[in-house]
């Protein structure tokens, strides 16, 4: 069969460094090294599985500073073949809407490259935003279907793909038509550690820099001008535990105790 | 010639393999590895999938290709390994894979050595008997040439991985064998001695296990040859170089083994301080108390002029490949290096030990593995005190000991 899969791919900063921000509040990812998002890794792994078995070839998307080529070379050792880098400071503070326009630009001159792309797949959401907007919106930007949460990709033609999808509570089973945006779930797929000579090979893999101009990019749709929503605060929540011991005899009596401090904290539970 | 001590993105890139690997797949299972004394087979196997069986092995056979210094670099993550049978296997393998690649003939490699990269096939070394461990000239195992055979007979004691070579299938698709020490020649002293490989699967060798104290999870014992035949192709080197191809090559082993020492017994040390963070005593957590915080401090900068000592060793050797170091500074940087590590290593492992108290005393607890385990390196690939013996021979000078000591 060989497909084309385009797989989008998010640099974030390394969670187990603290994060830095600029005066604006927006993250400071120029000074910050840059990983590949942890959640994009099981749709880089569907991906490699489909092309294992039904051949093709699969192309990366990451738009990011230039010092983000440390994070593409990792999903590059996992077994993409060629990577896009869009890069454009005029990018800097784009919001999810104005990000997924920009990437959505430069999917369609992948596009015109390629002559066709069947499926566009990325993670269901990203370790440091967790907006999980990036995959959906790209489709309705490219006026192409959306499949979101997905635990496995049960069938696969050339026309449609069936899915199975997390839903709250349970699972639904899906058939899409093709070509279709395919947000990947890390329940099924378990991303691979690439192999010490998958890791060499990834460094003789190409990847192409394109500007905003590159994509026609209109500079008024991205950046914090093209921005609709805009990050006002972002801080790092700090655990405690209260520490506090209800005791009462009476078990029942303990458990009303427990609902009335929840109460006064604000969190009230339906109970039957 | 400039100083850098930083390494390149491909080397960290590398490492991450090797880390992720070990955080993966070791980490969560170390414990049942040394209570049970076995490696499950597809931890073996995952490491033979991520190559790092071929890291010494030429391009042209399958392998990475990797110079010496990288390979150290990725020990230094699969010491991470509170178990130490991970570092064990790769290290025999990058060794004697090597030697074999160096000294073997065409035939030899072509048989092994793509197999041996694809992690299908394990190769040790044995030198050691019941009667001659340091004193290598004291071996009594034989090799006979019989048309284009050589017989073995010979006793081997304290060898690693004789069950994993032996049964084939289990842990490597076929199994393995030994770059055995024998005389091919006893009246030539230790140049009559050769190197032979032996692959344990043959039906005439038996093995037999011992328990060691610590370094679990990976074979050690021994394997007997009662007239075992081998073609003689499986002869690496020349007849009589034996002894000069296994100091060589003890060289690069005990280089990366330094790194392996330095590397634990640094996560040991963590591992340590951070239960001292916790553990209040008197009022405070321990890690509070100058005694503590004296002893944490020496060692670290113990620690990390191992390490450093460690990188020139790697670095030597690198050098060597190139043509632009002697063999005998890297013969003294080499056992300095291991050594050096094992000294700071041992008086660091009891002392963090010691942090813990009675937490500190059991199977299940890495510091005291890594305690018994580090231990093993006093005698393992060259004792601690030939390691003195080395440094002091190539500091005092060979032309001068000669002089004094005709007989060197």
């Amino acid at each position: 069969m060989g497909f084309n899969i385009v797989v989008l791919m998010k640099p974030v900063p390394d969670p187990k460094e603290p994060p830095k921000f600029k005066p604006d509040g927006t993250l400071d990812r120029v000074s910050m090294k840059l990983v590949m998002n942890p959640y994009d890794k099981p749709a880089v792994e569907a991906a490699v599985q489909l092309k294992e078995t039904y051949g093709g070839n699969i192309v990366g998307i990451s738009m990011a500073p230039p010092h983000a080529v440390d994070a593409i070379r990792e999903a590059l050792a996992m077994g993409v073949d060629e990577f896009v880098l869009l890069t454009d400071r005029r990018l800097a503070g784009s919001d999810t809407l104005a990000t997924s326009y920009a990437i959505a630009m430069a999917i369609k001159k992948l596009w015109n490259k390629l002559g066709k792309i069947d499926m566009i797949m990325c993670g269901i959401e990203s370790s440091d935003s967790n907006t999980a907007h990036i995959g959906p919106e790209t489709a309705e930007w490219l006026g192409l279907p959306s499949v979101s949460y997905i635990d496995k990709i049960l069938e696969v033609t050339n026309e449609y793909v069936k899915v199975k999808r997390i839903i709250e509570g349970g699972y639904m089973t899906l058939k899409v038509k093709l070509p279709a945006v395919l947000t990947i779930a890390g329940t099924t797929y378990t991303p691979r550690i690439p192999t010490l000579r998958d890791v060499i090979k990834a460094r003789s893999k190409p990847i192409t820099t394109w500007s905003l101009d590159d994509v026609n990019g209109d500079p008024s749709k991205v950046g914090l001008q093209g921005s609709p929503t805009k990050l006002l605060r972002m801080w790092q929540a700090e655990m405690k535990r209260k520490g506090k011991i209800i005791t009462d005899p009476d078990p029942d009596k303990a458990v009303d105790k427990l609902l009335e401090e929840l109460k006064k904290d604000g969190i009230s539970l339906f109970v039957r | 010639m400039p100083i850098d001590f930083a390494i390149t993105k491909e080397q960290e890139e590398l490492k991450a393999v090797a880390r992720e690997f070990v955080e993966k797949h070791v980490m969560p299972r170390w414990k049942d590895i040394v209570e049970k004394d076995v490696i499950p087979p597809e931890i073996v196997r995952e490491m033979a999938r991520l190559g790092l069986f071929g890291v010494s092995i030429p391009d042209k056979y399958g392998g990475l290709g990797l110079d010496f210094l990288t390979i150290g670099l990725i020990m230094e993550e699969l010491a991470r390994d509170p178990s130490g049978a991970i570092p064990s296997l790769f290290l025999l393998q990058s060794v004697n894979a090597y030697i074999i690649a160096k000294h073997g003939s065409e035939e030899l490699k072509q048989e092994l050595l793509p197999k041996a990269a694809k992690g299908d096939l394990w190769v040790g070394v044995g030198e050691t008997e019941p009667g001659a461990g340091s004193d290598v000239k004291a071996i009594a195992s034989t090799a006979r040439k019989e048309g284009n055979e050589y017989v073995l007979n010979g006793e081997k004691l304290f060898i690693t991985g004789v069950r994993e070579a032996k049964e084939k299938g289990v842990w490597f698709k076929e199994g393995g064998g030994h770059v055995t020490v024998v005389y091919t020649d006893k009246t030539k002293g230790h140049r009559g001695i050769s190197l032979i490989f032996v692959p344990l699967t043959d039906p005439r060798i038996t093995i037999r296990l011992e328990k060691p104290i610590g370094v679990r999870g990976v074979s050690w014992g021994g394997f007997t040859m009662n007239d075992v035949r081998v073609p003689e192709y499986y002869r690496v080197g020349a007849e009589g170089e034996g002894f000069i191809i296994l100091m060589t090559d003890f060289d690069k082993a005990r280089a990366i083994i330094a790194l392996q020492i330095a590397a634990a017994t640094k996560y040991a040390l963590e591992v340590a301080l951070d239960y001292a963070k916790q553990r209040r005593a008197f009022g405070f957590p321990i890690a509070f108390f100058q005694g503590i915080q004296f002893q944490l401090a020496d060692h670290w900068m113990d620690l990390e002029a191992a390490h450093s000592l460690a990188l020139k060793a790697l670095w030597a050797i690198k050098l060597e490949e190139e043509g632009k170091m002697g063999r005998f500074e890297v013969t003294k940087l080499a056992a300095a290096a291991k050594g050096f590590a094992l000294r700071v290593a041992k008086a660091a492992l009891d002392d963090a030990t010691r942090w813990m108290g009675a937490y500190g005393y059991t199977t299940e607890n890495p510091v005291a593995y890594a305690w018994a385990s580090i231990k093993s390196f006093d005698w393992a690939e060259g004792s601690l005190d030939i390691m003195r013996v080395i440094v002091a021979r190539e500091v005092i000078g060979r032309e001068w000991l000669k002089k004094v000591m005709p007989f060197l």
